[in-house]
């Protein structure tokens, strides 16, 4: 696969868009037609060949224009990235983890030469290439964590587990929905997950802690989490909320189709070797109404889903403004016909 | 406030008791309010080991100084200012050993100032026992402009930094020491609620 | 679980009674690294019965090539190590999970205090490499019976020099924990592996010198005590299996075919957990997971070590 990376904006002039195949590639992640919060996690196995989940960490087409998206916001906010002092060694496991299966994957993208601790690492499509030492962080221009966060796409925190709990002591987010790094690092697990509505009182977060804390290496999971953000933007945190909030309000039927958008979190969480900590990678893809309902299994799904979603949900996730319009613009796809099982899109 | 919901975040307080299980014992408390919980914690069976007390009286409060002269047995330190007590608490913490159980009593601020400093020694928050006392103002963090206000009484609260209005939401940073305040009206400029004395 | 497929590459007397494996794998790739205090899981076959022990990793994380473990002879045990000393030659395969830290090092302290007592020296040797690597400021307080039991004594005192404090108790030498406790700086961790009594005395000492338990940690796997048989039913798959005298809960339901979950299978990390349904006799917790509380009321095991005295258990499974 050689990829044609896009010019365009996750910003101001908005130039954002998916091609066919990207679309056609796009983690649905509603297989049924009423949506139910869960953390199910599942293997994260290799996928099939073009999914999102072929490889360890996904390089897309958006990839060089959303890490020029991503630095745009860390120079704007230098508090998008934050590291305690205690994680230098999971930093240098998140750095391997990721040059290596990048080089592994993408080998005409990327490459990793390795000569004991000397290594030498090359990314094509950000013309960089570097010598450093493994393990000496003077030999790199910056930490390690930084240096590869800034070349994958989607946010990245690294916990370290003790007492009992995971706690989120690093973090990469400039992509991210309702987190604010500069406020939560250093949080334990259930200090940062605020309560979800209809969840909280099922022990869900509990189990899913104690899942997490005995995961293993060379076994990562996945699971998808969804939510919506008007306009293709990457940066809806809560630091710049006073930006977009105010999109919520320009919706109108006439531009349902192109302003809302589908926001899918593919989550991976992985073992770091030399740590003991984990890493939690949250990927997000985006999809515009008419770019959904290109394929009407979809569009007829989201319909039903959106339509149907519990009013605390929708609440929790900031869609009601725009909720109606929405379920209105997605009518006209659905014939109510059965369409099965599955998040495929025909 | 929702019945059966509960911000895990949201740090709770009680009623500060001696721990018998010790090696030493370091008593932090602020103000009037805080001066009578350190003698309430006197009434109590006094522990074996090493006791100090740091007061941090209060301008205008009551002044409990001459009554804890009385029941602290060995080491009482009074000081009227923060800066002062805070001092008196750095010198106290480089020869202080595992064992050491420390208190306090006072307001958010006054106790998440103390976590701080003791957290360059390796004590985790969780293993300070705190009571507050005094009042529930707030210290509110500014999400857009990373300022925090301190002393926020009300629901919403203007920024100190930025001047915007934060609604003070339970989300709390014991980093940071300080609530998480968000801009109430960012969706809908203008469109402020009602401002009301929440935490007096 | 994932498995790694290995052979061994060298094996080595250490003393009397400890012998020290190097595995190397199959496929000839590096191993993973790992953090100071992992240990894996090696599967045996002992006369076509799959037995599993969990083993420190005691070399160097940062070293691929080569695993290590230090196998020490159990006579009265169910035969894991009799058979790692006596049957396991170099060139044999054996199958390893991959590295588990339930024994890990708080990277936030101001100063770690090691504690071995005998062969609970094995998780501290990874420590010790990662410790040094970090700059780390600690301590390790090595107790054991006599000289000739002193397993890795001079290794460590090589490489780490007067960090290493050994008692030896033939010679007089006694570990006076109370003492070594009472005077450690303010954001000390203590970490204690060794024989049960060692490591109940350091966390009783720790304890009533008012550290917090989060500044305590131990390591203390057991082995599966054996006991009389009984039966178990398993809710979700409707099977029901014979647990021998000899066997534990896990074993028993591996050897059915049954992929149940562990970690240690020593009753410590909570992995294992299964959900009681119902049993006509009484239960038999010998884990360290659970609490008094929990074992008491009798809706939860830890099968990797637990038992029942009865004719049927019923969990789900
Ligand atoms: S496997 Fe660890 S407690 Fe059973």
């Amino acid at each position: 696969m050689s990829l044609a990376f896009k010019k365009e904006t996750f910003r101001d002039d908005y130039t954002y868009k998916n091609s066919v195949e990207a679309i056609k590639r796009f983690p649905f992640p509603f297989p049924e037609d009423t949506y139910m919060y869960s953390v199910n996690m599942e293997p994260h196995t290799k996928g099939p060949k073009g999914a999102v989940t072929e490889h360890t960490f996904d390089i897309d087409e958006h990839y060089v224009s959303e890490c020029l998206d991503k630095a745009k916001t860390l120079e704007l906010d230098p508090g998008r990235y934050a590291v305690l002092p205690h994680m230098m060694d999971a930093q240098w496991d998140f750095l391997e983890l990721t040059m290596e299966s990048l080089s592994t994957d993408y080998p005409h993208l990327f490459t990793l030469k390795k000569d004991g601790k000397n290594w030498t690492w090359e990314n094509k499509p950000l013309s960089i290439k570097k010598s450093f030492v493994f393990g000496d962080v003077s030999t790199l221009d910056m930490d390690p964590f930084e240096y590869m966060s800034r070349q994958v796409q989607g946010d990245f925190v690294l916990l370290d587990q003790r007492n009992d709990t995971l706690y989120a002591d690093a973090g990469f987010i400039t992509s991210q929905a309702d987190w604010s790094l500069n406020f939560d690092v250093g949080m334990a697990w259930h200090e940062w997950h605020g309560p979800v509505p209809q969840v909280t009182k099922l022990g869900v977060m509990d189990r899913a802690l104690k899942y997490l804390m005995s995961m293993q290496l060379g076994a990562p999971v996945r699971r998808l989490n969804w939510t919506m953000t008007i306009n293709p933007r990457l940066d809806t945190s809560p630091e710049n909320y006073p930006l977009w909030g105010g999109d919520r309000n320009t919706v109108t039927p006439e531009n349902v189709g192109k302003k809302v958008h589908l926001r899918v979190e593919l989550q991976t969480l992985f073992r770091l070797p030399r740590s003991n900590g984990l890493l939690f990678s949250i990927r997000c893809y985006l999809i515009n109404m008419e770019e959904l309902s290109t394929f009407p299994r979809w569009a007829k799904r989201f319909h039903r889903v959106f339509r149907d979603l519990h009013s605390d949900l929708a609440e929790y996730k900031g869609l009601v403004k725009f909720r109606e319009m929405t379920v209105q613009w997605l009518s006209k796809f659905d014939d109510g016909a059965d369409i099965g099982v599955g998040t495929h899109p025909e | 406030m929702e019945r059966g919901y509960w911000i895990r975040s949201k740090p709770v307080y009680s009623a500060l008791v001696w721990q018998q299980q010790a090696n030493a014992h370091l008593v932090l408390v602020e103000g009037s309010a805080g001066g009578l919980a350190a003698m309430k914690l006197f009434q109590q069976m006094l522990p074996q080991q090493s006791i100090t007390v740091i007061y941090e009286t209060e301008a205008g409060g009551a002044d409990y100084t001459a009554a804890l002269k009385k029941v602290v047995p060995d080491d009482l330190q009074v000081f009227n200012s923060h800066d002062a007590a805070m001092k008196a608490l750095e010198a106290h913490l480089p020869e202080a050993l595992m064992g050491l159980r420390i208190y306090v009593a006072g307001s958010e601020k006054f106790m998440w100032d103390i976590a701080q400093i003791v957290l360059h020694y390796g004590v985790d928050d969780a293993d300070i026992a705190k009571e507050l006392t005094g009042t529930l103002a707030r210290s509110v963090y500014c999400v857009h402009c990373k300022a925090i206000t301190h002393n926020a009484h009300t629901n919403i609260q203007a920024c100190s930094g930025c001047g915007k209005k934060l609604f003070v939401r339970d989300h709390f940073s014991r980093r940071l020491g300080a609530y998480m305040g968000l801009m109430v009206d960012a969706e809908d400029p203008g469109q402020i609620p009602e401002i009301e004395e929440i935490y007096p | 679980m994932s498995h790694i497929n290995v052979k061994v590459a060298a094996i080595e007397q250490v003393t009397d009674l400890i012998k020290h494996f190097t595995f190397v794998r199959e496929d000839g790739q590096p191993f993973p690294v790992f953090s100071g205090g992992s240990h894996v899981v090696v599967s045996m076959n002992i006369n076509g019965r799959i037995q599993r022990n969990a083993y420190s990793l005691m070399g160097n994380p940062e070293e691929t090539e080569a695993y290590h473990i230090s196998v020490r002879r159990q006579e009265k045990s169910r035969g894991g190590s009799v058979h790692m000393h006596d049957a396991l030659k170099v060139g044999d395969s054996l199958q390893i999970t991959f590295p588990v830290n339930l024994f890990a090092l708080e990277k936030r302290a101001r100063k770690h205090l090691l504690i071995a007592g005998g062969i609970g020296i094995t998780p501290f040797m990874s420590q010790i490499a990662d410790l040094e690597r970090n700059k780390a400021n600690y301590e390790l307080h090595y107790a054991y019976r006599a000289p000739e039991h002193g397993a890795f004594s001079k290794e460590i005192k090589a490489n780490i020099g007067n960090k290493l404090i050994t008692y030896v108790e033939s010679e007089g030498g006694v570990l006076n924990l109370r003492n070594l406790l009472s005077k450690q700086p303010l954001g000390t961790h203590v970490y204690v592996c060794g024989p049960g009594p060692m490591v109940v005395a350091m966390i009783e000492t720790a304890r009533t010198l008012g550290w917090p338990e989060n500044h305590i940690h131990s390591e203390q796997f057991t082995a599966p005590p054996s006991g009389e048989s009984f039966k178990i039913k398993l809710t979700k798959s409707a099977l029901e299996i014979v647990v021998p005298p000899e066997m534990s809960m896990l074993e028993a339901m591996e050897a059915a075919g049954v992929d149940a979950p562990y970690l240690c299978r020593g009753g410590a990390c909570g992995r294992c957990e299964l959900e009681v349904v119902c049993t006509d006799g009484n239960l038999l917790h010998h884990d360290h997971y659970l609490s008094e509380a929990e074992k008491a009321a009798g809706k939860k095991i830890m099968p990797c070590v637990s038992r029942a005295k009865c004719d049927l258990l019923e969990v789900v499974l």
